[in-house]
């Protein structure tokens, strides 16, 4: 099965080490969150996973593959699909040419025409905006359209840095019970977000990382009785 | 200028047209290299110079008609483009400082080549005859017909550079990668082959431009430099990055060189062409299609 496995994994950048010997299971269908403080070292454990960071050391596994040795442009191709922090959309393309990006691997323009539908059907703001620039829309619907061209990838496992990153209380409402929907349908899902409490709430699991290691781990609504964490993290 | 009578001076636009869509195709290989890889090509010229001599070769050598002797010799320039970015770019992306590194090399490239070419081919500029001899009479403008068939080449050129771009897989991922390199990656595109293919197909418009151009200019080991000059006035004019910035900016430089070298002199050529560079550039610091940078 898809399970997703980090075992040992350090990275740099440059001579700056931004990982520490991290240890990290995501069983399939699970929602993970990583939490922690800007610069711990979140996002980059999701880059090193996706190819765009090499770890140094250590072992990374998905489905029974190695990927510390994979090309950054064939991870997409064993199922995982990563929603970078700030969405990164292609701007001066169309929200549609967009989508259909996120069926690039594929290479089949049939199936990529069905699952349009299918993303549009998720996110009907996004059917009414097809045709306009993606760098023009609102930041919501960019996240929107970030996770729309993921889905497109069709992803066992979705990569999430910061969905809830610059946007309004009662979109990150929509992002978040959207995100829950993909999950019911057995898409594994990793969640970094600044805000623990959010995503201890939609996690099953989480890891708090501090200075690019891994300092707690366990079930999310343990890690939202923890005292360290709740002091320190939540604000209580 | 102004003393012009009109069909004259029609005649002289059309003739700055062509010019211009020559600098167009060049300008437009720089800018896509540019645009996908964010570095300069400092070898552009002579992927132009190639184009030049192997156009010739084809020609007084072996006798083959422009027909055939045009896409062959954009074909092998466009297979150098490939072998000079494997063997000189490639090695360096993503290094330290590649950016500056890249451009060292792309100009040991030029130099290179141009010493190569004045060994293989030697001083003595060489020309070949036009594709078609003749001129036509419209409304009062008298024009060649191998001049309108430089025109011809070049719309035809730019229409199938809009469709790749635009139309096809390779066009979305070349847009992609050039947009944001990193997400492009995350979605499949192998950004490394992109960079390579875009070099070549650069190096196949310079190439394109010189065949046009050789039965007007002659072909000599240097030929390559001035355009190249001129490309990176279109480029930074146009928008750097931008194709069609690319294409209007050469049409625009063809138009003024043209009009100013019968109103002026053809050793005003340069100035008048830095000139309309620099003004421009006081209102659009970011080239009439670029993106100003916030």
């Amino acid at each position: 099965m898809s399970r997703l496995e980090l075992s040992g994994v350090s990275a740099f950048y440059g001579d700056a080490q931004a990982l520490f010997d991290i240890d990290l299971v995501v069983e399939p269908g699970e929602i993970v969150a990583i939490i922690g403080s800007n610069g711990a070292g979140k996002t980059t454990v999701l880059r090193t996973i996706s190819g765009l960071v090499k770890p140094r050391n250590g072992s990374l596994q998905y489905d029974g593959r190695d990927l510390a040795s994979a090309t950054a442009w064939s991870v997409v191709s064993s199922g995982i699909a990563h929603v970078p922090e700030g969405r990164r959309l292609f701007r001066e393309m169309s929200v549609q040419e967009n989508l259909m990006m996120g069926a690039y691997h594929r290479n089949n323009v049939a199936d990529g025409k069905v699952d349009l539908e299918r993303v549009y059907t998720l996110f009907p703001r996004l059917a009414e905006r097809r045709d306009q620039l993606a760098g023009t829309m609102s930041g919501g619907e960019q996240q929107m359209a970030a996770i729309g061209r993921a889905l497109m990838a069709r992803p066992r496992l979705l990569l999430l840095d910061e969905p809830s990153l610059g946007l309004a209380p009662k979109i990150i409402e929509t992002v978040f019970k959207t995100i829950r929907e993909i999950n019911a349908d057995g898409v594994g899902i990793v969640l970094v977000e600044q805000s623990a409490q959010l995503a201890l709430e939609t996690a099953q699991r989480a890891y708090l990382m501090e200075n690019g290691r891994i300092v707690k781990s366990g079930d999310a609504s343990a890690l939202m009785n923890d005292d360290a964490v709740r002091e320190a993290y939540l604000g209580l | 200028m102004f003393s012009m009578p009109l069909p004259l001076f029609a005649e002289q636009i059309i003739n700055g047209i062509v010019l211009g869509s020559m600098y167009a195709l060049v300008a437009s290989g720089l800018t896509l290299i540019w645009g996908t890889m964010r570095m300069l090509n400092f070898a552009h010229g002579e992927f132009y110079m190639l184009g030049g001599y192997l156009f010739f070769l084809l020609i007084s050598s072996l006798g083959l008609p422009p027909a055939l002797a045009v896409p062959i010799s954009i074909s092998l320039v466009f297979l150098v483009g490939l072998a000079v970015q494997r063997l000189s770019v490639h090695p360096l992306l993503g290094r330290p400082q590649w950016e500056f590194s890249t451009l060292v090399a792309t100009l040991g490239v030029s130099i290179f080549l141009q010493n190569a070419a004045l060994h293989i081919w030697g001083e003595r500029f060489k020309t070949v005859p036009y594709f078609i001899n003749g001129t036509i009479d419209i409304v009062g403008m008298r024009l060649s017909y191998q001049r309108l068939l430089i025109l011809a080449v070049a719309i035809f050129a730019m229409v199938v550079m809009w469709y790749l771009l635009r139309r096809t897989r390779f066009g979305m991922a070349l847009r992609a990668t050039a947009m944001d390199r990193d997400a492009a990656m995350l979605y499949g595109v192998n950004v490394y082959r992109v960079f390579t293919i875009t070099f070549g197909i650069a190096a196949a418009l310079a190439g394109l431009a010189a065949t046009m151009l050789a039965s007007i200019n002659s072909i000599s080991p240097w030929m390559g430099a001035p355009l190249m000059l001129k490309g990176f006035v279109v480029v930074v004019l146009g928008g750097l990055g931008s194709f069609p910035g690319a294409i209007l900016g050469g049409i625009i430089i063809g138009i003024v060189e043209t009009l100013g070298v019968i109103t002026w002199s053809s050793q005003w050529r340069e100035v008048i062409s830095f000139t309309v560079l620099i003004f421009i550039l006081w209102f659009r610091p970011w080239g009439l299609f670029g993106v100003k940078e916030s």
